[in-house]
């Protein structure tokens, strides 16, 4: 009996913190069906005009691609450097081994503005115009901490004598790796790549500072948009994108557990 | 003919030798045991001969190949991990046939040999399952057909049946000598465990601090160790102190153990001391008998088949193992005083 009273305080209080995550989400979803020029919640009945209203506009078409493009890009190319860092950082000792892991994490602890300005001045000074390279090398340097968290943790508690067993029956260093140690630590790396897709592709503050008048990434373009205009196109490009986070989220889950992601030991 | 050969071997870390000038000859198709106390070497030796460390000096030979320079996946030693190594993401069938899918062998060849050697392990119809879902005999099992399924020059076995219960234990060492004869294969079991080594090796070699102590056959070894380490270490001992009264030519003496005088071979000079090393097994007790060892029965304890009477002699203790079928426990009291007998060749000098 003593214990019901705060376990309903408890589901109580979580499902209020649910709502008030959710809500923003619902709204979008739900406002970007609305039949009024405007954006209103709740919609005035239900139509997907606005989804359609989408090809009238090549723009976020584009940017549309632009975003996915940069984001597989920084998802491959964090994955990878992400995946060697964390082997080297777990199995090996070297020198300035907690200078590197400490660099590569720093991104997480500098807030993005500032990493944009950064990263603005940087690219100005060797050179470097706007491009879809530039947004990915933005990116990436943003990424991989979340890549190595994930893949570090599934690289703890592996046991490495299953990579002995296979050199013993004859596999070379290569084989090793790609027969035997990715496809264990697998999980790690795959939810590793879209945590890197999903941020490369949300990512609105460092974007900000490297795009130009025709490269220009979804956030950004939505954002812009907002400044002129404010009608349901946006809510629809929105959920789109929400639509499509989410079916990322499920896939790691589906892969991994969100719970397991979040609960690694490093 | 020696098959497989260590010569001088080396290893050495953070500047102390662990295993110190390693000479070792084992036979084709023999099944030799390395024994010894935690941290004396042997999982390092076991380690350099399937190429997982390098030797820092000396050499491996086999079958009249050196072989200490190559990388372990081209030596073709098979190996048996402690905590099996299974591949967690492949099937048993896959794991089996790994080794052999690296050698290029045509696929139904692969299917066959990986059929059959999950048949000698017994354990046909699990080729879809995957390592965690068998038992650890089964596991064990597993990785012994991936690592024969190959027909490795040498098998190497690491403990392979300490994460198992006592029963299976058993069971599964009887298997691995199965088939290890079966095969014929040349063989390295590493243990700890003396029983195991001496059940079920043709020779053991007696490791201690990075050195082989001796290796002989499991008779010779209970039976004649050679160095004092090896008596103390298998099975279990009792020293003794006999005082030399007599001396006789051909290296015989007179020694006296506290007034029981008795006869044997050994070297030593008129008055002086010799510690002998005696089995518990080998000491007999008497209520009454022409002569021996007067000594009171401390405690006994009763084992089941035997039972272990402890002794007392002035301040020191003797350890005897009787069959209960020789001597009743029952008419023995503790407190009571017994003639403790021993045949004098059961002695066992020490090397001191
Ligand atoms: N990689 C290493 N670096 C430094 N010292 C090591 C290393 N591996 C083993 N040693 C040391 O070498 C010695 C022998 O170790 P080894 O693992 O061969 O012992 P073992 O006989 O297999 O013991 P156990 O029965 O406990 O398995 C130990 O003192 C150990 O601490
Ligand atoms: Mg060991």
């Amino acid at each position: 009996m003593r214990k019901v009273l705060p376990k309903a305080c408890l589901n109580f209080f979580c499902i209020l913190v649910y709502i008030f995550l959710a809500a923003p989400i619902v709204v979008v979803l739900l406002s970007s069906l609305t039949t009024t020029e405007y954006i209103v919640f709740p919609p005035k009945g239900i139509t997907l005009r606005w989804y359609a209203e989408l090809i009238n506009h090549p723009e976020f078409m584009q940017s549309f691609t632009l975003s996915i493009m940069v984001a597989l890009g920084t998802s491959v190319i964090s994955t990878i450097i992400g995946t060697m860092a964390s082997i080297a950082v777990v199995r090996y000792e070297f020198r300035g081994k907690t200078a590197v892991t400490q660099l590569i994490g720093s991104p997480l602890l500098i807030p993005s503005v500032v990493f944009g300005v950064a990263l603005l001045q940087f690219f100005s000074w060797i050179g470097l115009a706007a491009s879809p390279v530039a947004l990915v090398i933005g990116h990436f340097i943003l990424t991989i901490p979340f890549v190595m968290r994930l893949v570090v943790a599934s690289l703890v508690g592996f046991d490495r004598s299953i990579e002995l067993a296979a050199k013993n029956l004859g596999a070379g260093r290569l084989r090793v790796f790609f027969q035997i140690t990715l496809p264990v630590i697998k999980s790690g790396v795959i939810a590793g790549a879209i945590f890197a897709f999903i941020t490369s592709f949300d990512d609105l503050t460092v974007a900000l500072f490297i795009v130009s008048t025709d490269v220009v990434t979804l956030p950004v373009r939505i954002y812009t948009y907002m400044q002129y205009q404010y009608d349901p196109i946006i809510t629809s490009v929105s959920s789109i994108m929400i639509l499509l986070t989410v079916i990322l989220m499920v896939v790691i889950e589906r892969i991994l557990g969100v719970g397991k992601v979040f609960s690694s030991k490093n | 003919m020696s098959y497989l050969c260590l010569e001088n071997v080396v290893k050495t870390f953070n500047k102390t030798e662990v295993v110190k000038k390693m000479n070792l000859e084992i036979k084709k198709g023999e099944l030799v045991s390395f024994l010894g106390p935690s941290g004396c070497g042997k999982t390092t030796t076991l380690n350099m001969i399937a190429g997982f460390l390098d030797v820092d000096g000396g050499s491996i030979v086999v079958d009249g190949k050196p072989v200490h320079l190559l990388p372990p996946n081209k030596r073709e030693m098979g190996m048996v991990f402690q905590n099996y190594a299974l591949f967690p993401h492949m099937t048993v069938f896959d794991n089996v046939a790994y080794g052999l899918k690296l050698r290029k062998v045509p696929k139904s060849e692969i299917n066959q040999r990986v059929l059959e050697a999950l048949e000698m392990v017994r354990l046909s119809g699990y080729e879809k399952r995957y390592p965690k879902e068998l038992s650890g005999g089964q596991q064990q099992r597993v990785s012994l057909a991936r690592a024969l399924v190959i027909k490795p020059k040498v098998l190497l076995l690491d403990e392979p049946l300490s994460n198992l219960d006592a029963k299976l234990r058993q069971e599964m060492r009887e298997e691995i000598v199965d088939i290890q004869k079966k095969v014929g294969i040349t063989t390295i079991f590493v243990t700890h465990d003396q029983e195991e080594a001496l059940a079920i090796s043709d020779r053991i070699a007696v490791m201690y601090e990075g050195r082989i102590e001796q290796v002989d056959t499991p008779v010779a070894i209970y039976n004649h160790p050679q160095t004092d380490f090896v008596s103390r270490f298998i099975g279990e001992v009792n020293q003794i102190q006999g005082h030399v009264v007599e001396t006789f030519s051909g290296n015989q003496c007179k020694v006296s153990f506290d007034g029981y005088h008795q006869v044997l071979s050994c070297p030593g000079t008129k008055d002086t001391l010799i510690d002998f090393y005696l089995r518990p097994e080998k000491i007999q007790i008497y209520q009454e008998h022409s002569e021996g060892l007067r000594v009171r029965v401390e405690r006994k304890m009763f084992l089941g088949a035997k039972t272990r009477y402890i002794l007392q002699l002035k301040d020191q203790q003797f350890i005897a193992d009787i069959s209960n079928t020789v001597l009743n426990p029952d008419q023995i009291i503790e407190g009571q005083d017994v003639l403790a007998v021993w045949n004098p060749e059961e002695l066992l000098a020490t090397k001191k």
